[in-house]
Parts: structure tokens; C-alpha cells; sequence
């Protein structure tokens, strides 16, 4: 026991070494991941704000052109401007100078002082679905407003109390991210996929190397054991890549005003078991890639596309086809987004989660022995 | 271990990546003590038997036994007798010269203090004291191979195997390298060593030459020395490769190769040999300005030997 733990302390005092001698390594495992969360988390946003929007106010009276200053007194929507006719909010669709186009038909006020119902066309780009649908809803909303207050003045008018007709108020509330702010959604998702790039590429080229440097060999006929030389080599990198994890969440905090709801040590502990799985998952790529080259790409495949689109990161998991679904389980990504977004956002902890640390730390021993299995086949 | 066992002993050793047969049925037994030389052309099989033996690739069939323990199986009895060094440099080049030693005699496990005192005794004895802080990557060809015989000797095996070791290496770095093995053969240990070089061949004990994955001929250096037949003669042209085109493949000229200059010739017509060779090459008018007879060296046996091993194969039905 003595003498195995020497072997694992010596390969994982060699691997402190070669990461030290390495700028190019370090500057990878320490910098690139909080360039990569100021970038997306800058860049990739599900916020609908300022929407380019085109009015055509075919009406003309005061009670159209009150409807569309409800419009431009919205941040949702930026009305650039008034078209002419309908010919130009087209032109201006193709230029893709606007997103939205509201239209108020002739006829308008007239509608509405007689009681009936007015109607508006909103035309939205659906070459854009996503700020389309929320620009869509918004548009709603904003109506549904406006005609509530047209109701009742309407009302008033004819000496009729609107409180007494009976009618059923829908309150929807958004909990654990009222504002619907997507940085909020966004960026515990994002922890996880940066510690899934800087990690897994990291691992799936380390027992390449050793094969290529010819140091397998001399590794083979020391009494050294798989298991141990698995070991020996994760240890250092899942300090250095929880150290990754402290770093993005005080950035995310701080900087992007992330709540931390939940219980710290809980995710501090999950994230040393989900680091150990992914790098666990590099090794598994390291014992059965032939070369360098193609341990680099698949270990950014493998790391990039499963933690994007299996994790829950950027697409609701129950909404991706149900093969995939079964796919994502396979990834350690899924696991620990659930537990970044519960501890971040919902104030969850070890009661709530535990079936998800359990999943990562049964996931991190399986791709361990997996990866020491392989990587025996591969050797002999 | 088991005393009466040999160093070395293997017997049906064969190993195949795809279609090629790189060993193929090799019987081999090392007397405890010995430098044998593994001598053959490239893609003989030398380096796969040799990783064989030193557990690092499987056997397809047959075993081999290190003073009686199975390479197959019991590969962790095998291993603390053994070092292995590998034909490529093996050790970590952004590492430095005691940190390599340092490291691979962990995984040995040898205790701190024991590897201090070795890896300082080994790095003087070799010269490499002065380099101990050096990155292993920035070493010279031949202070890279000695960092790698030191690596395989700090956990004090009994069993060298050695894959030609010396390739690519300055003269000067040959002869301190086999200075070495010499000191080594003197304190008992046995040293299984592939070798291109004949110099270095006849400073073995033992010598087996591999041909086709299969041992052709074994025996000491001058017990091979002795098969090859007929009278060397040296040639001195100013046109030797022509000569070797003229010569190769005519009535009693056995073989012909070139050696640095000159150009060899195993001659096993009568004792006419001299005048008989002149005059063929003044008929293809290829003149000669000297032709003397020489001592069979290795070199010559070696010639020989790959040359008949190829004829052989060519004319096997």
C-alpha cells in the first residue's frame, strides 16, 4: 500500500512538473476559461431587448397613435420609424432593418369607441424564431394590457362597473430567476462546458504522449499499476481544474451578479467529483486514441458538442429527441449542470441533489476502469 | 528465483502484427553472465523479441522464462530482474537527468535515500554528473542513451536487454557506452544487447543472428566467424561499386559487398583466386590496383550470413 501510494505520488509529481514546464498548458488551464466565460457569457444571450420594430399607422386619430406609444415607451421594442405603406415595412424586412412590424388598420378609434374589438396586425421575422417568439409574446402582453385599459374606459363611459363582470386574471410568476435574466439561466451551464473543454482535451492526450515519448513502455515493466498511473495522473489536474471552477463562479458572481443560493460546500464537492469524471473521460479518449492529432479533436468532440447540447446547457433536456436524451446520460455534463443550477439558483444542496452527485461520482469510477482496461487492450 | 534457471531461456517465441511473422518460433536460452549479441539485418525481429522478453509485448505463442519466471504468465516475477531499454529515447525530455532517474527508480521502488546514492554513483560512473539539472531533451545522442542505461540500472536487474543501444551515437560515445557494459559483465551481470554495429558484435560473449523472425546461427564470436567459407579477399578500385556489379553472382565469388573503400570477396574457387579476379575485371575493363586476402572479421560473417539467409529464402520451395 505504502509503496503503491509512492507510485502515485511519483507520476503525479511528475505531471506537476511537465504542467509547470509547460506555459502553453498553463496559460490554456488558467486563462482561457475566464476568456472563454467573459466571451460567452457576453456574446451568447437569450435577452429580447430593443427589438428593431416599424410602425404603420394606416388610422391616424389620437387613439392609434396612444396605441403606438405604448410601443416606443417599451424597452422590449426600438421603433426606428413609421413606414409609408406596406410595401416598405416589406423593403424593410429584406434590408433587415427591423424585426418587427406593427401595423394599425384604418378604422381603428372608430372600433373601439363603438365597443368592438380593433384589430392590430404584428408582424414579426421568423427567420429569427427565437427573439420572433419572445418579441411575439411581448406583443401580446402589451396588447393585452392596452385592451384591459380600453375596457375599462370604455366602461366608465357607458357607467358600467368592470370590476363586476366576473372574469378570470391569470398571475404567472417566474420563480428562482424572476427577471428571466438568461445570464442567470446561462452561466452555471457555462461553468460547466468550459471545465469540460479545458479538462477532457487536457487528459486525452496525456497517455498518447506517453505512449509516443516511448515512457509507456518503461512504465510497463515497473511494477506500476494502471489504476495507479490513472490516478497519479488526475490528481493534479482536478486541483487545477477545481481551482478553474473557484475562479468562474467568484467571476460569475462579482462580475455577472450570479446568485449563490444554495450550499457552497455542496457544490464545491461536486465539482471535484464531476472535474475527476470528465478528466476520467479524457483518459478513456488518451487509452484508445492512436496519435496526437486525433486524441486533440476527439477530446474537443467529445468535450464541446455533449457538454453544449447533452447537458441541458443551452436546450432544455426534455426537449431534445429521446435518443439523445438517453445519449446525454452518458455525459457527465447533465449531472452537473442540475447541480449548478439548483445550488446557484434555487438554493438547493444535498437533500435535493444528491442523486446527482451520486450519478458523477459512479460515473467518474466507471470511466477509471474503463479507462485502465483500454488502455491495457491497447498496450499488448 | 531459480539458480540452476538461466539468465535468459525462450522457447517458441512468436509473434505476428498482421500478415508479418516478426518472430517467428525463436529457441533461445542466455547463460547467466553473458553479453549476447543479437545481430540481423533491419526487420529481423530483434526489437519484438526483445520486448518479449521484457514483458512489454505478448506473445502470439510460446513463453519465455527469466531465471525460470514466465514473461506471460507471471510478468510481475519477470520485471524486477530486468531493465529494458527500447530502441527510442524513453525518457521524459522536459524532465532532467536525475529527475528521470529519479522518477523511473520510484516507480521501481527503490527507497529515497538508496535513490539519491545510486543515481549520484551512476551519473558520475557515466559522466553525466555535471548534467544533472539538464533538461533530458537537450542532451547529445550519446549522453541521452547513457541517461536511459542509467534509468535501467537503478534498481540494480540482473538482465540487460538492451535494443541497440547505441545507434546514431558518436564513435567516442560507443566505446564509453560498451566501457559500461564491460564493467557490467565483470560484476555478473547478463546483458542481452541488439546490435547493428560488428565492432560491437565481436565484444560479445555469445552471438545468435536473426534472420526472418528465426535464429539462422549461434555461437561465439569466433565459432561464427568460422562458417563462413572459402578466403576474403579485399579489392582496391577506383570503381568499387561497378566491381561489386561485375563480381556478385559469378563461379566461386560467394559474396561481394562493399567495406568502407574496398570491395570484399568470399572466394571459394582454388588458390588462383588473385589472378583469376584480376583478369575478369581487366576483360570488363575495370581495373584493379591491389587485391590482397584478409581475416574473416564479423563484418565479412556478418555479409556472409545475411547474404545466404537471403538466398535461402529466395529459393525455399
Amino acid at each position: 500500500m505504502k509503496a503503491a501510494l509512492a507510485r502515485v505520488g511519483a507520476v503525479a509529481g511528475k505531471e506537476v512538473k511537465h504542467l509547470l514546464r509547460d506555459p502553453r498548458i498553463l496559460a490554456i488551464v488558467l486563462i482561457l476559461p475566464v476568456v472563454q466565460l467573459l466571451l460567452f457569457a457576453y456574446a451568447i444571450s437569450f435577452d429580447v431587448k430593443n427589438v428593431p420594430t416599424v410602425v404603420l399607422d394606416q388610422d391616424n386619430t389620437p387613439a392609434s397613435r396612444h396605441y403606438v406609444q405604448t410601443y416606443r415607451s417599451s424597452e422590449f421594442f426600438d421603433v426606428l420609424g413609421s413606414a409609408d405603406d406596406l410595401a416598405q415595412v416589406d423593403r424593410l424586412f429584406d434590408q433587415n432593418r427591423v424585426r418587427i412590424a406593427v401595423i394599425v388598420p384604418s378604422g381603428f378609434a372608430r372600433s373601439i369607441d363603438a365597443g368592438e374589438k380593433a384589430q392590430v396586425a404584428v408582424l414579426t421575422d421568423g427567420s429569427e424564431p427565437n427573439s420572433a417568439q419572445l418579441a411575439r409574446a411581448y406583443a401580446t402582453a402589451l396588447n393585452a394590457t392596452y385592451g384591459q385599459q380600453v375596457l375599462i374606459e370604455w366602461a366608465d363611459r357607458q357607467g358600467l362597473n368592470p370590476a363586476r363582470a366576473g372574469s378570470i386574471e391569470p398571475r404567472l410568476r417566474t420563480w428562482y430567476n424572476p427577471e428571466g435574466r438568461s445570464s442567470n439561466f446561462l452561466i452555471p451551464g457555462l461553468m460547466v462546458v468550459i471545465i469540460m473543454i479545458v479538462t477532457v482535451q487536457q487528459t486525452a492526450v496525456t497517455l498518447v504522449r506517453e505512449r509516443e515519448q516511448g515512457t509507456a513502455e518503461q512504465m510497463t515493466v515497473s511494477p506500476l499499476r494502471r489504476g495507479e498511473l490513472m490516478v497519479g495522473k488526475l490528481l493534479p489536474w482536478t486541483l487545477l481544474a477545481f481551482a478553474d471552477m473557484l475562479v468562474i463562479a467568484v467571476i460569475s458572481i462579482w462580475v455577472f451578479g450570479l446568485p449563490l443560493r444554495g450550499s457552497a460546500g455542496f457544490l464545491a464537492v461536486s465539482s471535484v467529483v464531476f472535474v475527476f469524471a470528465a478528466l476520467g473521460l479524457g483518459l478513456i479518449i488518451s487509452a484508445v486514441a492512436p496519435s496526437l492529432e486525433t486524441a486533440n479533436i476527439s477530446g474537443l468532440l467529445i468535450a464541446f458538442l455533449p457538454a453544449f447540447l447533452l447537458s441541458g446547457f443551452a436546450f432544455p433536456l426534455d426537449s431534445i429527441p429521446v435518443p439523445l436524451q438517453w445519449l446525454s446520460y452518458a455525459f457527465p455534463g447533465r449531472y452537473m449542470v442540475a447541480i449548478t443550477r439548483g445550488v446557484f439558483l434555487k438554493g438547493a444542496g444535498f437533500p435535493e441533489l444528491w442523486p446527482q452527485l451520486a450519478a458523477l461520482a459512479g460515473y467518474a469510477l466507471v470511466v477509471l476502469l474503463a479507462s485502465s482496461v483500454l488502455y491495457r487492450r491497447r498496450s499488448t | 528465483m531459480n539458480a540452476d534457471a538461466p539468465a535468459v531461456h525462450a522457447f517458441g517465441l512468436s509473434r505476428s502484427f498482421g500478415t508479418n511473422r516478426a518472430v517467428d518460433g525463436v529457441d533461445l536460452t542466455i547463460p547467466e553472465g553473458t553479453i549476447f549479441g543479437l545481430l540481423g539485418p533491419d526487420g529481423a525481429g530483434k526489437s519484438t523479441l526483445i520486448r518479449m522478453l521484457a514483458t512489454v509485448l505478448a506473445p502470439d505463442t510460446g513463453d519465455a522464462m527469466i531465471f525460470g519466471n514466465s514473461v506471460t504468465r507471471a510478468p510481475d516475477q519477470v520485471t524486477p530482474w530486468i531493465g529494458y531499454m527500447s530502441q527510442n529515447f524513453s525518457m521524459y525530455p522536459d524532465l532532467s537527468v536525475a529527475e528521470n532517474l529519479n522518477f523511473f527508480a520510484t516507480l521501481r521502488g527503490v527507497g529515497r535515500e538508496e535513490r539519491g546514492r545510486r543515481a549520484s554513483r551512476l551519473m558520475s560512473a557515466m559522466g553525466l554528473a555535471e548534467f544533472a539539472d539538464r533538461r533530458a531533451r537537450t542532451l547529445s545522442g550519446g549522453m541521452k542513451q547513457k541517461l536511459m542505461l542509467a534509468a535501467t540500472l537503478m534498481h540494480q536487474p540482473d538482465v540487460l536487454l538492451l535494443d541497440e543501444p547505441t545507434t546514431g551515437v558518436d564513435p567516442v560515445s560507443r566505446r564509453e557506452f560498451w566501457r559500461i557494459l564491460a564493467a557490467l559483465h565483470r560484476d555478473g551481470k547478463t546483458v542481452l544487447v541488439a546490435t547493428p554495429y560488428m565492432d560491437e558484435a565481436e565484444r560479445c560473449t555469445h552471438l545468435a543472428f536473426l534472420s526472418g523472425g528465426r535464429i539462422s546461427r549461434e555461437g561465439s564470436p569466433a565459432e561464427i566467424k568460422k562458417v563462413v567459407p572459402g578466403t576474403l579477399f579485399e579489392l582496391a578500385t577506383l570503381h568499387p561499386r561497378a566491381v561489386l556489379a561485375e563480381l556478385a553472382g559469378t563461379p566461386d565469388v560467394l559474396s561481394a559487398h562493399l567495406y568502407g573503400d574496398v570491395v570484399r570477396v568470399l572466394w571459394t574457387g582454388d588458390g588462383r583466386a588473385e589472378r583469376e579476379l584480376t583478369s575478369r575485371l581487366v576483360a570488363a575493363n575495370l581495373p584493379v590496383t591491389a587485391i590482397r586476402p584478409a581475416r574473416v572479421d564479423m563484418e565479412a560473417a556478418f555479409a556472409y550470413l545475411t547474404e545466404s539467409e537471403r538466398i535461402r529464402e529466395v529459393t525455399r520451395p
